[in-house]
This record gives structure tokens, C-alpha cells and sequence, in this order.
């Protein structure tokens, strides 16, 4: 079976100029099956964005092959069938909630089906905001906004960059609770960067941890709780073990990293 | 430390505004009327007199109408020059140092001295206008390429990752997140058009606000002449304003 996506020893060093570089990624080779979801974790500038950066097309690799389906992101990008969410929700603020939502339509120029759009609407949780402008809404709204456009592509790939990072607490475990749940009806390929724990655990099926800098991976991790997951698997002993766990590997890295200088997520 | 007028209230800042005002034109009738300046400069009273008298009117409004014309003409001329130079650039960046070096170029040299040029080269009824579309290009250019320029990298990403044309992204990103930074370019277009229309008329079109100045001038004719100079000062703030409501909506939407 071929991987959905596959990263093969991709390197990525950054130019900063006066012949100084920074290495983010250093040989980094990752798989992800068809309509598996893959959380990665790691320290601030492990390079976890940087890696689906180069998934989105956004960038490309120093060394190494990042492929989707065998073919270059840029093709399946340029075909239309990439979805994103990054952590500035990103919508465009002189449109509302339902052009903003439909804007990839425009973007592909494919008609857009009201009825679709409406249903996806209401599967965020967006019902009755559809004419609101991104600042008329809070936080949590905007970036469910921003998934609902991920989603209206019925996207091949789903890339998501911390999407939940700037809300709150409470909203960001709520907005866990709805992705599993769009998720699961979906299934779609999804890559997941994030440094919450929990919510890598609750949300996939495998977690990738990387330590920086040069970015490697550095564990790879099945998770296999039963779908659909409730709210009640975060209080469940297995999960408590897991993520203390993956906190114990997070923790030396993120205590090596910190006196390194320079940028943070790139 | 107190912050002064920044923290008045509105009525209080528009009653200093007034009283400002006031004072202003206070000045300006006493200074006349005791000859203080000199014979060049008219009691406020005098002025005024003329701008009222109804004998006068066809023959300001004449010369109001020709200017309004050619400024209108070379302002919407300014726009389409201005804008296509820089959407060009910006959708051919190979274009884009010399778009900016050839406007920069340009726009040094003074427009008097272009008249000579426009009347030799275009006509004496349309160089009021070229000067004009001179002005006007040089500012919406440059609101322009900095206002296409404006639009996020998160939105710009956005729309790599969806596989955006470079027409799409122009349209569904750049040409909007531009707005606010271009309403402010017509805006402050309109003066730098008004003042190439006068000058432009300087170089002997058949009529217009700028032939009467010259003609006043010539004549002694020192109300009439301020009252040209009040006439022009009205309509180049009166349409600043209304631009200035176009680009707080432009703002308010798009920024």
C-alpha cells in the first residue's frame, strides 16, 4: 500500500545570511498511511512545523523527498486537494464566515453546493454565524471557522499547525472533543502538529515525538484507544501513563533547547 | 503630565477647533482692513462680497466646472495609470525595481517644467489634465505597491496551500487586503491632481480656475484673485473629506 505521505531523510537548513545557516531538520523520514491521523510533538523549533511546511508545499526540502501519493506536494496543492489550519486562524477578515468557508471553492473555481456548505457549517458548530465577520466572533469560533474551510475541499491530506495554541483551556479541550468528533467522520489523512500532550493523545492514532535542534524524531508511538473517543479517555489510567511518559521525553529536550538563540516555530 | 488636546472630549476638541477658526479669519479681516500686508491683501469682508455676488457666479462657475473636468479626467487617468503600474509589477516582480525607479524618476521632475513638454506634445486644453494624471499616478502607485504588498504571510500561505493562481490570489487576497492602503493613496490624490490642474491651466488652456489666478493676478484684480485661491482651497478640502469617509469604510472593512 502506498503511504498517503512520505518523508524520506528530508533535511531543511535555513540561510541567515552572512554565511550562517541553521539546521531545522536533520534527516528527518516519517509515513503516514491513508486516513491515519499522526500527531507531532516537540519542544519549540524542533522543526515539527518546519516538516509540514514542506507537506504544505510551502517549502522544500534542503535534501531529501517529501512525497504525497508518490507526487510532489506542489501537485496536490496546486490540484486542490490540500486542507489547512494554522494557528492564526487566518481568515480573510472582509469576509464572513460563509465566503470565507467557501473561499477555497472560489480559489479551485468549483461552484459552490449550498447545502454542502451549510452541513459543514453546522458540523462546526457555526450555525446562525454564517454572514459574522471573523472579529465578530471569539476565539474558538474563528478557528472552527478555519477547520469547516480546511474540511470544504474534502481534502486528501489535512495539515494542521497548533490550531487550538492561542485559545484558552476549556475552549481548546472543547475543540478536541469536536475535531475527534468531525474527524471520525471524515477520515481523512491528518497531520497534526502540536506541543499539547493531550491533546496529541486523545486526537491520534500514532504521535511522532521530535527533539530539537537539528529537529529527528525521536519516538514513534501507536496510540490505539478505541474511536470514537469520549471526553471520559482523558481521565482513564492508560491515558494518564501515556502522556507522562511522553512528558518525560519531551523534557529533557525542551531543557537542552532553551539557551539555543534564534527564531521559534519555523 | 497631561496629555492635552489628545484627550478632549469631541464637542470640547470641535469648540477649540472653531474658536480656531475664528480667530483665523479674525486675523485675516483685521490684517486687511488696516492694510497691515499691504494692498495685496483684501479684507475677508471683500472677498466674500465677491464670492456672493451673483454676477459673478457664471464666471467662477465656468472656470470651476473647466477645472472640476480636467481634474476629473486626469485623476480617473491617474488611477488607471497608477494602479495597472503597480498591479503589473506586483504580478511580474522582474518589473518590479524599474516600475519603482521609472516612477520615482518621473515624479522628480517638477511639473512646471512639464507643461512645456504636454503643451508641445498633447495640446493646450488637455495639459491641465496630463499634469493632473501625472500627480495622481505617482501617489496611487505607490499606495498601490504597498497595499498589494500588505496581506499577511498566514493569508499567503493560506492560499499556497490551496493552490491559488497568481490572477486568484490576486483577486481573492492582495486586491482586497490593498484597499484600505489604496483609499488612502486616492485620497491624498486628489490635492496633488487639483494642484496639477491649476498649474496645467497656467500654461494657457481657454479657461479654468488656474487661467482666472492669472488673469486676476495680471489685473490687480487682488479680491477676485483671493477669491479664486478660497474657491480652490474649498473644493480641494470638500473633496478630501468625502474621500477621507471612503477610506475610513475601506479601513473599517478590510484592515
Amino acid at each position: 500500500m502506498t503511504a498517503a505521505i512520505h518523508v524520506d531523510r528530508a533535511r531543511k537548513t535555513f540561510d541567515l545570511g552572512k554565511g550562517k545557516s541553521v539546521e531545522a531538520l536533520a534527516g528527518v523520514s516519517l509515513e503516514v498511511r491513508p486516513g491515519e491521523f499522526v500527531a507531532i510533538i516537540g519542544p519549540s523549533g524542533c522543526g515539527k512545523s518546519t516538516i509540514l511546511r514542506l507537506i504544505g508545499s510551502l517549502e522544500e526540502p534542503t535534501a531529501g523527498t517529501v512525497t504525497i501519493d508518490g507526487r510532489p506536494p506542489r501537485e496536490l496543492a496546486g490540484a486542490h486537494r490540500l486542507g489547512v489550519a494554522f494557528q492564526d486562524h487566518a481568515l480573510l477578515p472582509w469576509l464572513s464566515v460563509w465566503q470565507n468557508v467557501t473561499l477555497p471553492l472560489q480559489v479551485a473555481g468549483v461552484k459552490p453546493d449550498d447545502a454542502k456548505i451549510a452541513a459543514l457549517i453546522r458540523l462546526v458548530g457555526l450555525e446562525g454565524f454564517e454572514k459574522a465577520r471573523p472579529r465578530q466572533l471569539s476565539g474558538g469560533m474563528r478557528q472552527r471557522a478555519a477547520i469547516a474551510r480546511a474540511l470544504v475541499l474534502g481534502p486528501e491530506v489535512l495539515l494542521l499547525d497548533e490550531p487550538f495554541a492561542a485559545l484558552d483551556a476549556v475552549t481548546r479541550r472543547y475543540m478536541n472533543i469536536e475535531l475527534q468528533r468531525i474527524w471520525t467522520e471524515s477520515r481523512i489523512t491528518t497531520l497534526l502538529v502540536t506541543h499539547g500532550v493531550d491533546e496529541a493523545l486523545f486526537l491520534a492514532d500514532r504521535i511522532v515525538v521530535m527533539s530539537g535542534r537539528p529537529g529527528r524524531i525521536i519516538e514513534n508511538l501507536d496510540i490505539d484507544f478505541p474511536r470514537p473517543r469520549m471526553p471520559a479517555l482523558m481521565r482513564t489510567p492508560a491515558f494518564h501513563a501515556l502522556y507522562d511518559h511522553l512528558a518525560d521525553l519531551l523534557e529533557p529536550a525542551a531543557a537542552e533547547n532553551e539557551p539555543v538563540a534564534g527564531g521559534g516555530e519555523s | 503630565m497631561s496629555r492635552g488636546g489628545a484627550n478632549r472630549s469631541g464637542p470640547a476638541r470641535a469648540a477649540l477647533g472653531i474658536a480656531g477658526l475664528l480667530l483665523f479669519l479674525c486675523a485675516w479681516q483685521a490684517i486687511g482692513y488696516y492694510r497691515l500686508a499691504g494692498l495685496s491683501w483684501p479684507p475677508l469682508t471683500d472677498v466674500i462680497a465677491l464670492l456672493a455676488d451673483p454676477e459673478r457666479w457664471p464666471l467662477l462657475g465656468r472656470a470651476l466646472s473647466a477645472t472640476l473636468a480636467a481634474m476629473t479626467a486626469g485623476y480617473l487617468l491617474g488611477i488607471v495609470l497608477g494602479l495597472g503600474a503597480a498591479v503589473g509589477a506586483h504580478m511580474f516582480p522582474i518589473a518590479h525595481p524599474g516600475t519603482d525607479r521609472l516612477a520615482a524618476v518621473v515624479n522628480s521632475i517638477p511639473s512646471i517644467a512639464l507643461g512645456p513638454v504636454f503643451i508641445v506634445f498633447l495640446s493646450r486644453e488637455s495639459t491641465a489634465a496630463a499634469i493632473a494624471a501625472a500627480h495622481a499616478a505617482f501617489i496611487i502607485y505607490v499606495a498601490a505597491s504597498s497595499g498589494l504588498a500588505a496581506a499577511s504571510r498566514g493569508h499567503r500561505d493560506l492560499l499556497v496551500v490551496l493552490g491559488a493562481s497568481r490572477l486568484s490570489r490576486l483577486r481573492h487576497l492582495d486586491l482586497p487586503a490593498s484597499l484600505p492602503s489604496l483609499s488612502t493613496g486616492l485620497k491624498l490624490a486628489v490635492p496633488a491632481a487639483l494642484i496639477g490642474t491649476i498649474i496645467g491651466e497656467w500654461f494657457g488652456a481657454p479657461r479654468g480656475l488656474g487661467v482666472l489666478i492669472v488673469n486676476a493676478m495680471q489685473n490687480f484684480q487682488i479680491a477676485l484673485l483671493w477669491s479664486v485661491v478660497v474657491l480652490i482651497a474649498s473644493t480641494s478640502l470638500a473633496l478630501y473629506s468625502a474621500l477621507s469617509l471612503l477610506e475610513r469604510a475601506c479601513y473599517a472593512r478590510f484592515a
